[in-house]
């Protein structure tokens, strides 16, 4: 009892099994798209813990190679932990092969490294972007413990299920009864109009989500990091 | 006349069931052993809204202000961009509601028409005191478990008041309070800029200041600032005092062509009608 | 973790001291909801008639409802008897109330006052609704810091001024240490005369200065 009268009064309690909890959400929305010749990953910058805004300026994207960057969110003390693994074993690639990874093989060495944390894993949410063999765009999705599959949008972190269903219709075309033909091709311009319309909608909606959209483009050219656009502060 | 329809309608009565029983007055707990059933077979029992909620209030130079955000949240999804957290009690007091958002608006509600009939048994406008008593009495005898964590202000024959009342039933009075999630960002305004005796026009904004810095630094406040000045003149409720940050305008159009949903299939159906004819009557009112 | 809606507690320290011509009844005036001091001013000594206060510990949600009822029964009390009550008799109100409920209620109480039977007493009822008269009784979470210096320091032939300038030292003493305890310390002396209020904030109390 947290009082201070006292004797306390002899209450008989059942034992109570402490447990120490080592992950905490910290919240962030992350979010990729591919078209014909580019990838684009897109994350709000707010990091926040509970009702809490620890910073409003902590872009979730993480550029790993010359032409693969990596949105990834969710118990940021995993995030940079992953990241710094992967910085080193991208390196050791690097000098064993003596060539850059390539996208399809980071996916690859990003589901290894998941798996093997499989019985306490990495608390984060994991979309890879980059430029396939053929220079088209591509995207990895993960889930925390290393599933992956190639896509050509995924969102995720705790506005994931807000975004997800507006890529699926206007990207992804579902429920428009529009024939394959007739369906225009994802220009990297109608994309990143895109990407900031649904970030407004989930900062409206998801209390995690806000402060500033942060996107990286990844073209035939290397990495461009798009100017930051507003969002809600609130 | 009178005894043929009263006959009539005695017979009417005997062809139906006895009578219907009005329900009991308060909470009724017939459910409880049902649900307690349901939720150790692994039913997940549904959760009320929580209000994460910044609302606050200080006494001015005459009056009260009341302030309050207008983001409702279920968790972590905001369930309500503009809801209405300064409840009415009486002509010179207002609540404002923090917590579980039913417990907030049935209580207020419910003290709201004990004080109406409090003064009008008593002729008299009732005190802001009286409406702190009723609120402490009913929630102390619930123990907590209506989740009400109100701010009452108003101003009656004895001057400007101004309380805080948990939901377990203590009350505290003090010249500036916050509640809720935001209470910190909102107290840590008044604790560096409140001054006794300031003008209504200061004190307006400052409560503003206040509702503010719960909206932008906690996560459960947000959208807008609404305001509840209360003098010996009257009320003045602002809603919305301030927008505190605009939605973001978007760039694509998200209007569907016309063909856009598929038809699956198409069936016409002739409805069959009579036509009644309908006439006028004039009600008796003699 | 800061949460709101744990319930407001008064981890206190309170004290109450009979002197020669009436008693001194002293607390300090922090109000804490879990870790956030929700009330920095408070005022725990509640009076329960003109020469009766209390002083409140424990939950504040319970002993404000104790204490109300208190009040209400003893005013009953003195209207029927057609004098004012004896302290002896609103202690042993609090005492009756707090054993009924004694698995319910959170309340350490102090009683204190002065009537025209037996002068200046002061009662304890603490945790589980006993009740003690004793001439100096201290109470709440802040009271375990300064048994020894009351002990030490405590004299029964205290005149008012001496009295207050030890229950002043005591509070501050406990105000120092505990982290439960804070703000400002608050006095009301009660004697035949009638009942007069202290206050002493950091700048006059030295031993209070950052707390």
């Amino acid at each position: 009892m947290d009082f201070g009268t006292g004797a306390a009064l002899p209450v008989s309690k059942p034992p109570l099994a402490r447990q120490f909890n080592p992950y905490t959400s910290n919240g962030g929305t992350i979010l990729a798209l591919s078209g014909e010749d580019f990838s684009l990953v897109a994350s709000d910058t707010r990091l926040s813990e509970r009702f809490r805004i620890h910073t409003r300026d902590q872009p979730k994207t993480y550029k790993l190679t010359d032409n693969v960057v990596l949105g990834c969110c969710g118990f940021h003390g995993d995030v940079l932990t992953l990241n710094k693994l992967l910085a080193a074993r991208i390196k050791m690639y690097k000098h064993q092969h003596d060539h850059e990874i390539s996208c399809s093989s980071l996916a690859q060495m990003l589901s290894t490294i998941l798996y093997s944390r499989r019985f306490f894993p990495f608390y984060t949410y994991n979309i890879l972007i980059g430029l396939d063999e053929q220079g088209k765009g591509c995207v990895y999705s993960f889930d925390p413990v290393g599933s992956y599959e190639r896509e050509t949008y995924r969102a995720g972190g705790t506005g994931a299920s807000m975004l997800q269903p507006l890529l699926d219709n206007q990207i992804g075309f579902k429920h428009q009864n529009i024939p394959e033909q007739d369906r225009p091709e994802l220009t990297a311009d109608r994309a990143i109009a895109l990407v900031r319309d649904v970030f407004i909608g989930a900062a409206e909606r998801d209390i995690n989500t806000g402060d500033g959209l942060h996107m990286q483009l990844v073209t035939k050219d290397g990495i461009k990091t798009l100017d930051r656009f507003p969002l809600r502060k609130d | 006349m009178l005894a043929i329809r009263e006959q009539q309608s005695s017979s009417d009565r005997a062809q139906q069931p006895i009578s219907v029983d009005l329900p009991y007055p308060g909470f009724q707990f017939d459910l409880c052993l049902r649900n307690q059933y349901l939720i150790s077979k692994g039913f997940k029992a549904p959760i009320a809204v929580k209000t994460g909620t910044t609302i606050a209030g200080i006494v001015f130079d005459g009056g009260v202000v009341l302030g309050a955000d207008t983001r409702a949240t279920e968790g972590e999804v905001v369930a309500d961009k503009n809801c209405e957290k300064i409840h009415y009690l009486a002509d010179n007091m207002y609540c404002c509601g923090a917590g579980t958002a039913a417990d907030t608006e049935k209580t207020t509600d419910l003290i709201s028409s004990k004080i109406r009939l409090h003064s009008l048994n008593t002729g008299r406008q009732a005190r802001v005191q009286t409406a702190l008593r009723m609120l402490k009495q009913m929630l102390s005898r619930y123990g907590g478990y209506i989740g009400a964590y109100l701010v009452l202000g108003g101003v009656d024959c004895t001057g400007a008041h101004l309380y805080t009342v948990h939901a377990a039933g203590s009350t505290d009075k003090l010249p500036y309070v916050s509640m809720g999630s935001g209470s910190l960002a909102a107290m840590a305004t008044f604790e560096t800029q409140y001054k006794p005796g300031m003008s209504m026009e200061a004190a307006k904004e400052l409560v503003s200041e206040a509702i503010q810095a719960g909206i932008f630094n906690d996560l459960g406040s947000g959208s807008n600032v609404d305001l509840c000045v209360i003098t010996s003149r009257g009320v003045d409720y602002i809603r919305p005092y301030k927008e505190a940050c605009s939605k973001g305008v978007r760039q694509g159009d998200y209007s569907y062509k016309q063909g856009t949903t598929a038809v699956l299939e198409t069936k016409v159906r002739e409805i069959k009608f009579d036509v009644v004819s309908v006439t006028e009557h004039k009600m008796e009112v003699d | 973790m800061f949460n709101y809606e744990s319930p407001p507690h008064s981890h206190t320290s309170i004290m109450a001291v009979q002197y020669d011509k009436g008693v001194l009844v002293g607390a300090d005036s922090r109000t804490s909801s879990g870790i956030y001091v929700a009330n920095r001013v408070s005022d725990k000594l509640t009076q329960i008639s003109d020469r009766i206060f209390c002083c409140r510990s424990g939950s504040a949600a319970h002993t404000q409802a104790i204490a109300d009822f208190v009040k209400y029964g003893l005013e009953m009390h003195s209207t029927e008897m057609g004098k004012p009550p004896l302290v002896h008799t609103a202690a042993h109100l609090f005492r009756s109330t707090c054993y009924e409920y004694r698995d319910q209620f959170t309340a350490g109480i102090i009683c204190a006052g002065w009537d025209e039977l037996r002068g200046g007493q002061v009662y304890s009822i603490p945790l589980g609704g006993m009740c003690v008269r004793q001439p100096l009784t201290i109470g709440g979470s802040g009271s375990t810091y300064i048994y020894g210096f009351c002990d030490a320091n405590y004299r029964e032939d205290f005149t008012r001024s001496e009295c207050m300038e030890f229950v002043q030292r005591a509070l501050a003493l406990a105000i120092r240490r505990d982290g439960s305890s804070g703000g400002v310390i608050r006095i009301v002396s009660i004697e035949e005369g009638g009942i007069e209020r202290f206050l002493f904030t950091s700048e006059d109390c030295a031993l209070l200065q950052n707390f």
